[in-house]
């Protein structure tokens, strides 16, 4: 009970603390300099509609990239956690309500995703979030079933294939344009088609890739250490 | 009042609270359902923010893949009281 | 207070309070599992404070369509949330993991009863 009464305490004084710290309450009305610059010239540079893609993707490309060596190795350490050290318990069977959904619904979750994924520099989603919409189909699959999945080597290769192809794909730009990850390998093209903006729609796939496999991978090592309930 | 002012008072007071009585319930199951709820909830303040990217983000990644991983979690150490 | 400044301000009260709750919740439960939940609590918060310091009112959703009007809100820092959302799943999944790990090694999900933590 004292815990509860001094960790109020402290934290009012962080909040005091950070509360004096804001330095005006008047509300803002111009952006901030490289906000209004990527604002007008992002479509130009880049060929995509979308700005938070063409600056996740073209402009800051190197932090997706670190982001994708961050996602990649907290899934590993998660696998390798649950395949080395087996917590054991037995998957409760799904009720038929489950079962009958999960045959027919993850085709339409699955196209779903590909569209998020495809249409990244055209309208809001990119490579992450399609890539969740994709594992969660896989999810819905795994639980309308009663048998755990066997050794999934085939997701291992396809995340280890997307991430090598985000790695090509900067490279491609490195020896042909001499810059690492540089959007315009590929013709910029007209802005609004799905066939445009570089190659933010073959990283978008790759990443979309990546991200499904990866948290599919990490759902079927849940299942195969004991349950997923 | 804003019809934008009143929505974002609304959700705010409802997030709050909801997350106070995340931690402070007795079942462990209903905590993991408010948290997913206040994710949602973050994913309606990230629209009325006009980022809709980033709402869309929100509500696959945080109030879906991660209330997943909490479920195993707790369906592994069994929930308290 | 004008209308349009309330709405400014209570989006920044609310994600500093997640925050602030948050961080309560760590100090101060003892289950490993509420421990993980309040930090993911956290964790949006933050989310919520960087997206809002990209917004403008009377802005829209910065993506350009045809009729190329520029006054969009900042993408910048929404794709600095982008990336923290991502990263934010993975360590919660790997907080829960070890948290469960710990829990069977000791015999209980109490953080008091984690002898083994200790020096």
């Amino acid at each position: 009970m004292i815990r509860t009464y001094v960790g109020l305490i402290i934290v009012l004084a962080l909040a005091a603390v950070v509360i004096s710290a804001v330095p005006g309450f008047s509300v803002p009305s111009e952006l901030p300099y490289i906000g209004q610059n990527y604002a007008e010239q992002g479509v130009h540079d880049t060929g995509s509609i979308n700005l938070v893609t063409a600056v996740v993707v073209a402009y800051r490309g190197l932090d997706t990239l670190g982001e994708v060596v961050v996602l990649f190795s907290a899934s590993t350490a998660i696998v390798l956690i649950l395949t080395l050290i087996p917590i054991g318990a037995h998957p409760t069977p799904p009720s038929s309500i489950v079962s009958f959904t999960a045959g027919v619904l993850p085709g339409a979750i699955v196209l779903f995703g590909i569209y998020i994924i495809t249409h990244g520099h055209l309208s809001p989603g990119g490579g992450f979030p399609g890539g969740a919409v994709v594992a969660s189909a896989f999810l819905l699959v795994m639980l309308g079933s009663n048998t755990i999945p066997g050794q999934s080597k085939m997701l291992a290769s396809i995340e280890s294939l997307a991430g090598l192809t985000f790695g090509l794909l900067g490279f491609w730009g490195m020896m042909t344009l001499g810059q690492f990850l540089n959007n315009l390998v590929l013709p910029a093209g007209s802005p609004g088609k799905v066939l445009s903006a570089g190659i933010i729609p073959l990283i978008s796939l790759a990443i979309g890739a990546k991200v499904a496999s990866e948290l599919s991978g990490v759902f079927a090592s849940y299942r195969k250490s004991g349950g997923a309930e | 009042m804003s019809l934008l002012a009143a929505a974002s008072i609304g959700t705010g007071v409802m997030m709050l609270v909801a997350a106070v009585a995340a931690l402070v319930v007795k079942k462990l199951i209903s905590a993991i359902i408010i948290v997913g709820f206040v994710s949602l909830s973050a994913s309606v303040l990230f629209l009325l923010m006009d980022a809709p990217d980033v709402a869309i983000t929100e509500a696959s990644i945080g109030a879906a893949i991660s209330t997943v991983i909490f479920l195993w979690g707790r369906g592994k150490i069994g929930g308290e009281e | 207070m004008t209308a349009q400044s309330l709405f400014y301000w209570s989006l920044a009260v609310t994600a500093l309070g997640l925050v602030i709750i948050g961080l309560w919740g760590v100090l101060t439960r003892k289950n490993i599992l509420r421990i993980a939940l309040a930090f993911t609590l956290a964790d949006t918060g933050v989310n919520l404070i960087l997206v809002w310091s990209g917004f403008l009112p009377n802005r829209t959703a910065p993506i350009i369509d045809s009729s190329s009007i520029t006054s969009v809100v900042d993408p910048l820092p929404q794709a600095l949330v982008l990336t923290s959302i991502v990263i934010g799943v993975a360590v919660a999944a790997l907080f829960v993991v070890v948290g469960v790990l710990a829990s069977r090694k000791s015999g209980s999900a109490d953080i008091r009863r984690m002898k083994e933590l200790r020096w």
